[in-house]
């Protein structure tokens, strides 16, 4: 009898045998595309620039509502007319987060070389209680 | 009676959430307590059932029973509120899967993730409808978390329209919202190759709205990708429809990566419909020992499962017999029971 806890290694067993007999040859799998398209849990500094330069395209736009057809294209008409303005207000907000961006980049390369600069002193530096040590940092309120 | 309102980040009309929602206002209505439901952004063919937000004035002493599934801009003040609040956590999908995809509800998932520990610490009794979801909220710091299972009921599932699909060959379905973290994709391939390998005349019949017409378009792209025939990705359909595709279909097939509770098992236990599923977030509990779980990340082998699935009565027997005793699990009784127990706790619990 075939349970549901033991139809897996039945069917690795099927897929091994019809393998050996050129079955499943091409190894037909996800789309690496949209497996890539799964970002981070906290995205990364690259994607972040990616999505700093605002550009919004016209084709996004839908409406939920039945027979919402007319409605999406008064909408794509209406966003043509303001073309102008959105343009305006998507370089005056990529402007704002490719400055952020940087800054942001600069702050994590100050972070960096100051984590580094203290990993070396404490590498350096002799461990508490030893004996002449008159380079080591001195501990706040010393 | 004390009124019990409920609030909603989003409402819509084939949404999970609303539809609780909308069974608890009947059901609280019969247990003497009136109230409304409230939704920050309300699909505008649900308009007529659900308030918006910025009207909500409930009196001192009214509870609120909010429902968390992702952040929302009017619904964050309510946690200020003085009133008694039940809190059910439905879960929030992890925005990784959004951000390449619709970066508006990414926004409001990565939010309502990070606002979860402050709707966890004001509520006067927190819920979940899993247990995967439970651990969660006592992760973002409640104190004590009861599980209140979704409210299943198979009244809805009698009803039986048309079945989107054609044809005579196995149907091997798959029903969700076409949304990443679902992974159409994975099902594609792996009923490409069940196709290809065993059962030429398959179909695959999915059905759910799409996070958006892009994204429609990036699976329907995929079903060529695939080399897959007989495919219908049939969007929403009413649950008459839904409910001739379950009777018709020959196994359901679930790829999905992230679930917070997954009710397609149980319609699909209904129906002594088998199922293969990957065991992601709550779908071991509510799957138990009546679905085929997939761990292997060979399609190969999903595509040999879907295979013994569709052919092998004994299993087909099997898995109806304990899809039963999971539908006794989740019966609409002991899920209105834990409800009103809740409801009964927060009642007595003390204004902040």
């Amino acid at each position: 009898m075939t349970r549901p806890e033991d139809a897996p290694a039945r069917a690795r067993e099927d897929a091994e045998r019809k393998r050996a007999g050129g079955a499943y040859a091409d190894g037909l799998a996800g789309d690496p595309a949209l497996e890539r398209s799964i970002a981070p849990e906290r995205p990364t500094l690259e994607l972040l620039e990616q999505w700093s330069v605002i550009e919004v395209d016209a084709a996004v736009l839908y409406s939920t509502r039945r027979g919402g057809g007319p409605i999406t294209a008064l909408k794509r008409v209406l966003i043509r007319l303001m073309r102008q303005y959105f343009y305006e207000l998507e370089t005056r907000q990529t402007r704002f987060n490719v400055a952020l961006m940087a800054r942001f980049r600069e702050l994590e390369q100050r972070v960096e070389r100051v984590e580094r600069a203290v990993a070396v002193g404490e590498a350096g530096a002799p461990a508490a209680g030893d004996a002449g040590a008159p380079d080591s940092p001195a501990a706040p309120g010393e | 009676m004390t009124a019990v309102h409920q609030a909603l980040s989003g409402a819509g009309p084939v949404d999970a959430v609303t539809g609780q929602a909308l069974m608890v206002q009947r059901l609280l209505r019969e247990w003497g307590h009136e109230g409304g439901v409230f939704a920050d952004a309300i699909d505008p063919r649900i308009a007529d059932r659900v308030k918006p937000l910025v009207d909500f004035q409930p009196g001192p002493d009214d509870v609120l029973l909010v429902r968390y599934s992702a952040y929302a801009p009017k619904l964050r003040p309510l946690v200020e509120w003085p009133q008694r609040k039940l809190l059910v956590y439905h879960n929030v999908t992890p925005a990784k899967y959004l951000w390449n995809h619709h970066p508006g509800v990414a926004v409001a998932c990565s939010l309502g993730r990070d606002q979860l520990p402050v709707w966890a610490r004001a509520a006067s009794v927190a819920t979940a409808d899993s247990e995967f979801n439970a651990a969660e909220l006592r992760a973002a710091g409640a104190a004590e978390v009861r599980s209140v299972p979704i409210l299943f009921d198979p009244a809805p599932l009698a009803e039986r329209g048309t079945s989107p699909s054609s044809g005579d060959g196995p149907l091997v379905l798959a029903v969700g919202r076409l949304t990443p973290n679902k992974r159409h994709d994975l099902v594609l391939a792996a009923f490409a190759l069940y196709q290809r390998e065993c059962a030429p005349d398959a179909r695959l019949l999915c059905v759910g709205p799409g996070l958006s017409p892009q994204y429609e378009r990036l699976v329907t792209a995929e079903v060529e990708r695939s080399g897959a025939r007989n495919v219908v990705l049939a969007g929403s359909v009413p649950q008459a429809d839904l409910n001739a595709a379950y009777a018709e279909a020959d196994v359901l097939l679930s790829m999905s990566e992230h679930e917070g509770f997954c009710v397609p098992l149980l319609e699909a236990f209904h129906f002594a419909l088998p199922v293969v599923a990957r065991p992601a977030g709550a779908m071991p509990e509510v799957g138990g020992d009546a679905v085929v779980w997939d761990h292997d990340d060979d399609l190969a082998v999903t595509a040999e499962l879907i295979d013994l699935a569709v052919r092998d009565d004994e299993l087909r027997a099997t898995a109806s017999e304990r899809g039963r005793a999971q539908l006794e699990r989740f019966s609409l009784d002991r899920s209105e029971a834990a409800l009103r127990e809740a409801v009964e706790a927060t009642l007595a619990s003390r204004r902040s």
